[in-house]
C-alpha cells in the first residue's frame, strides 16, 4: 500500500517537473530561432504592400524603419543594457513597428488602387488601339480600292503591234 | 444581316483587339523569374584575394582578419536574412546542400537584416582569435572577437591547429511558417547558400 502511494507521489512530481524542464530547454533557443510578434506582422504587411504593386522607392522607407526596429531590438537584448534602457528601447522598437504597419497598410491601399488604374488604362488603351487600327485598315482598304479604280480608268487600249 | 465587308471588318477588329489586349496583359503582369540569394565573402580590399594577413593562412592569436560579407536579394520581394557565423574544424560536418541541413558547428554570432529586392547588404567582418590554447598536440580556440565584440567559443579544437574553418550560412525568415530556415524556398524547392574559409593556427598559441 505504502509502495503504491510513493509511486503515485513520484508520478505526480514527474508530471509537474517534466513540462517545466521541457519549457526551459525550448526557451533557450528563442533568441535566435524566433522573431518578436510585432516584426512578423509588420513584415507581412510590407509583403502585402509589395504584392499590391508598391514601387521599390516606396518600400525603401519601410525597410529602413524595419531595420531601425531590428537594431533597437538587438540593442535591447544585449546583456550590457540595463532594465530601464531595455524598456525604452523596446518601446521605441514597438513604436517604429507601429509606424511600419500604418505606412504599409496605407501603401497597400494606394498601390492596389494605382495597379488597378494602370491595368484598366492599359486594357482601355488596347481597345482604343484595336479600334484605331481597324479604322486604319478600313481607310487603307478604301484608299487602295480608289487607287485601283483610278488605275483601271487610266488604262489605255493600244492595238497590238504585229 | 451583316454584309461580307462588315463581317470582315468585325473579324479584323476582334483579331486586333485580342492582339492589343494580350500586349496590355503582358506589360501589366509581372513576369515570374528565378528566385535566389547571392552570398559572398571578399578579402581585405573587397576583392577575391587578401583573405589572410600577409597572405598567410596560418593565423596567430591577435591577428586581425579583414573580410567583407555580402548578401544580394533576387527573391523579388523584401526578405529578412540572417548570416550565421560558425566555427568548424576538419571533422565537423559542413552544411548539406541536398538535404538543406545546416552545419552542426558551434554558432559564434549572427547578423540580422531586412533587405529589398535587388539590394546588396555588405558588412565588414573583421575577426581575430583572442584566446586559444594548445594541449597535447591539439589547439583549441576559446574566444573570438568579431567586429569588436568578444564571443566565447564552445570547445572546438583541431589537431596541431590545422584546418579550422569559418562557416557562413544564409538563413531566411519564412513568413508562412513564421520560422527561421536555413536557405530559402523557391517554388517547391529548398535552396541553400553557404561559404567556408579555412585557416590554420599552428603558431603563437600558449601551451
Amino acid at each position: 500500500m505504502l509502495r503504491i502511494r510513493w509511486f503515485l507521489v513520484i508520478c505526480i512530481v514527474l508530471a509537474i517537473l517534466l513540462p517545466l524542464t521541457a519549457q526551459t530547454s525550448t526557451s533557450a533557443l528563442q533568441p535566435t530561432e524566433e522573431l518578436q510578434p510585432g516584426f512578423s506582422g509588420a513584415f507581412d504587411l510590407v509583403h502585402r504592400a509589395e504584392a499590391a504593386g508598391a514601387t521599390h522607392e516606396e518600400v525603401t522607407g519601410l525597410v529602413l524603419l524595419l531595420n531601425k526596429a531590428l537594431q533597437l531590438d538587438e540593442e535591447a537584448t544585449r546583456p550590457s543594457t540595463s532594465e530601464a534602457q531595455r524598456a525604452t528601447l523596446l518601446a521605441q522598437a514597438n513604436e517604429t513597428l507601429g509606424r511600419v504597419e500604418t505606412e504599409a497598410t496605407r501603401l497597400e491601399v494606394t498601390a492596389s488602387q494605382r495597379t488597378f488604374t494602370n491595368r484598366a488604362v492599359a486594357y482601355v488603351i488596347g481597345g482604343i488601339a484595336a479600334f484605331l487600327a481597324t479604322l486604319a485598315y478600313l481607310c487603307t482598304g478604301y484608299v487602295w480600292r480608289k487607287y485601283r479604280i483610278k488605275r483601271t480608268f487610266q488604262m489605255r487600249i493600244f492595238p497590238k503591234v504585229k | 444581316m451583316f454584309s461580307q465587308s462588315r463581317r470582315n471588318l468585325l473579324v479584323v477588329f476582334l483579331t486586333l483587339l485580342v492582339i492589343f489586349e494580350t500586349v496590355a496583359y503582358v506589360t501589366t503582369t509581372p513576369r515570374p523569374r528565378e528566385q535566389f540569394f547571392q552570398l559572398y565573402v571578399l578579402g581585405a580590399n573587397r576583392l577575391l584575394s587578401d583573405y589572410y594577413p600577409n597572405d598567410d593562412p596560418n593565423i596567430g592569436v591577435g591577428d586581425l582578419v579583414r573580410w567583407h560579407v555580402g548578401v544580394t536579394d533576387f527573391m523579388g520581394s523584401v526578405q529578412l536574412v540572417v548570416i550565421r557565423i560558425k566555427l568548424g574544424n576538419q571533422t565537423i560536418r559542413p552544411p548539406d546542400d541536398l538535404q538543406a541541413q545546416p552545419s552542426p558547428a558551434p554558432l559564434i554570432t549572427e547578423f540580422w537584416r531586412f533587405i529589398q529586392d535587388n539590394e546588396t547588404w555588405e558588412i565588414p567582418f573583421f575577426w581575430q582569435v583572442v584566446n586559444a590554447d594548445a594541449l597535447g598536440g591539439s589547439t583549441r580556440i576559446l574566444e573570438m572577437q568579431i567586429n569588436n565584440e568578444t564571443y566565447h567559443v564552445p570547445g572546438l579544437n583541431a589537431l596541431d591547429g590545422h584546418n579550422f574553418r569559418v562557416i557562413l550560412e544564409l538563413w531566411t525568415w519564412e513568413p508562412q511558417s513564421e520560422t527561421l530556415q536555413f536557405g530559402w524556398s523557391s517554388g517547391n524547392e529548398r535552396r541553400v547558400a553557404w561559404v567556408q574559409v579555412w585557416f590554420n593556427m599552428t603558431s603563437t598559441v600558449r601551451q
